[in-house]
């Protein structure tokens, strides 16, 4: 240790350099041979070369710097005007139409499958008087929409046409068309106006369509194809008024409701002549007249004894009331509200 | 002379014992990446490597073309930096006194 104090104090500054210039070279070298070991082991290992692109792929990859595009060369909006021909039909599509062009096109996909079962069930229920009972699943269904595609004269501005609803005999809940908040006046809702006259002889034909206690609007009754507000006398004459006396009527479905067929003739002249005398007035008014009378019927139950005396009632408030329409509607089905328990019994 | 190899050899053996030598070696390892000194020296290597053919490379063959190519562009790079940390490690009366132990 000493010997090295000695000479260290007795070195200049240019031999402390010198002596650091050479730890420095062997520094070097030792980092150069430490850099050809890995490069040997990368040559022999076969990744050396990995991070060299050749020249063609740089050119492909290089950064634009055009106007209107971006730097992988991309324009902007190009999809807008595009168009795609369609392999089924053969037209040319708009882009952003194009798929659900394809899903009605090839029959594929929800909505064509709803109109497809739509038509079956158009054209059995043409055929047959009535279809299957449903469940209540699809009452549920969150397809309705309140603006539908343009049909023509099958227009109907609050139902969407391709739910499956429509499929299956419209089924609705039980008189009323179950919309709590009450926008059913601003023209949304089957109305025997608006529906077609094929439309009509449908819904009348399977789903013992009546008024309701709404404005012109069909009772269409959920669990069972009978409302038990209304009796099988005003279905029959409804029908009889819409679709001429001439209408084929369906055939009974269950044992309660033969008698409703037995009525007199006499009755049935009476309530088409007072149909047919209303009808000239305007919609707003031949609205008006037909809630009374629905109110009056609103009485009706399945029961053959009061189905005569309240009908002797409504025919006295066909002819009598315009008006009247909000305070009469709770008082008047009050009374006949223990019969119907039994009614759904039978009928379920 | 004598001494001075002695000197050095003593120094040298200092510097590993404290483990200084590796830090430095870390230290010219980081500067020569920076200042670009192993990627001349790559594409050196790839030369050498086209020249001589991908399978046939050996190591020794890589050691001769290389480390005299790279020890001078070391010296040229970095030599104040080095130095001069260099001369801070060794003549800094720290170092001195790690030279001592």
């Amino acid at each position: 240790m000493k010997m090295e104090e000695m000479s260290l104090s007795g070195l200049d500054n240019s031999k402390l350099e010198a002596i650091a210039q050479e730890i420095y070279a062997d520094l070097v070298e030792d980092s150069c041979l430490g850099f050809c070991f890995e490069v040997h082991r990368a040559v022999k290992c076969g990744y050396f070369f990995l991070d060299d692109t050749d020249p063609d792929s740089m050119k492909d990859f290089e950064i634009v710097d055009q106007p209107g595009l971006d730097i992988f060369g991309q324009v902007f909006n190009q999809w807008k005007s595009k168009e795609c021909v369609c392999p089924n039909c053969s037209r040319s599509i708009a882009a952003s139409r194009f798929a659900p062009h394809l899903e009605k096109c090839l029959g594929m996909g929800r909505n064509s499958s709803r109109i497809a079962n739509r038509r079956i069930a158009n054209s059995n229920n043409m055929n047959k008087s009535e279809s299957d009972q449903e469940d209540n699943d699809d009452i549920n269904d969150n397809d309705w929409s309140y603006g539908s595609e343009k049909k023509g004269l099958w227009y109907l501005p609050f139902q969407n046409p391709n739910s499956p609803r429509r499929s299956k005999s419209l089924k609705h809940k039980n008189g009323k068309w179950g919309w709590s908040n009450g926008n059913y006046n601003n023209s949304t809702g089957i109305s025997y106006e608006t529906l077609g006259p094929e439309e009509l002889r449908s819904l009348l034909t399977t789903v013992r369509g009546d008024l309701s206690s709404y404005p012109s609007l069909p009772c269409l009754p959920t669990r069972s194809l009978r409302c038990p507000q209304h009796t099988d006398e005003q279905r029959r004459t409804v029908r009889i008024y819409f679709l001429g006396p001439s209408a084929v009527l369906p055939e009974v479905e269950s044992s309660l409701d033969n008698d409703s067929f037995d009525m007199t003739d006499s009755q049935a002249l009476i309530s088409r002549l007072q149909w047919d005398g209303s009808s000239d007035l305007s919609p707003s008014d031949s609205g008006s007249s037909k809630t009374s009378e629905n109110q009056g019927w609103g009485l009706g139950t399945n029961s053959s004894e009061s189905r005569k005396t309240k009908k002797k009632k409504s025919h006295l408030s066909l002819v009598g009331t315009a008006s009247s329409l909000g305070s009469n509607k709770k008082k008047k089905p009050k009374p006949p509200a223990p019969p119907t328990p039994s009614i759904y019994d039978d009928i379920n | 002379m004598n001494k001075d190899a002695q000197m050095r050899a003593a120094i040298n053996q200092k510097l590993i014992e404290t483990g200084e030598r590796e830090r430095l070696k870390e230290l010219l390892r980081a500067k020569l990446i920076e200042c670009g000194w192993k990627d001349q020296l790559k594409a050196h290597c790839k030369e050498v490597i086209k020249e001589k053919g991908l399978e046939h490379v050996t190591v020794d063959d890589l050691v001769a073309e290389i480390t005299p190519k790279g020890r001078e562009t070391g010296f040229t790079m970095l030599p104040r930096l080095v130095l001069n940390s260099w001369g801070q490690a060794v003549l800094l009366p720290q170092s001195s006194r790690l030279l001592r132990l």
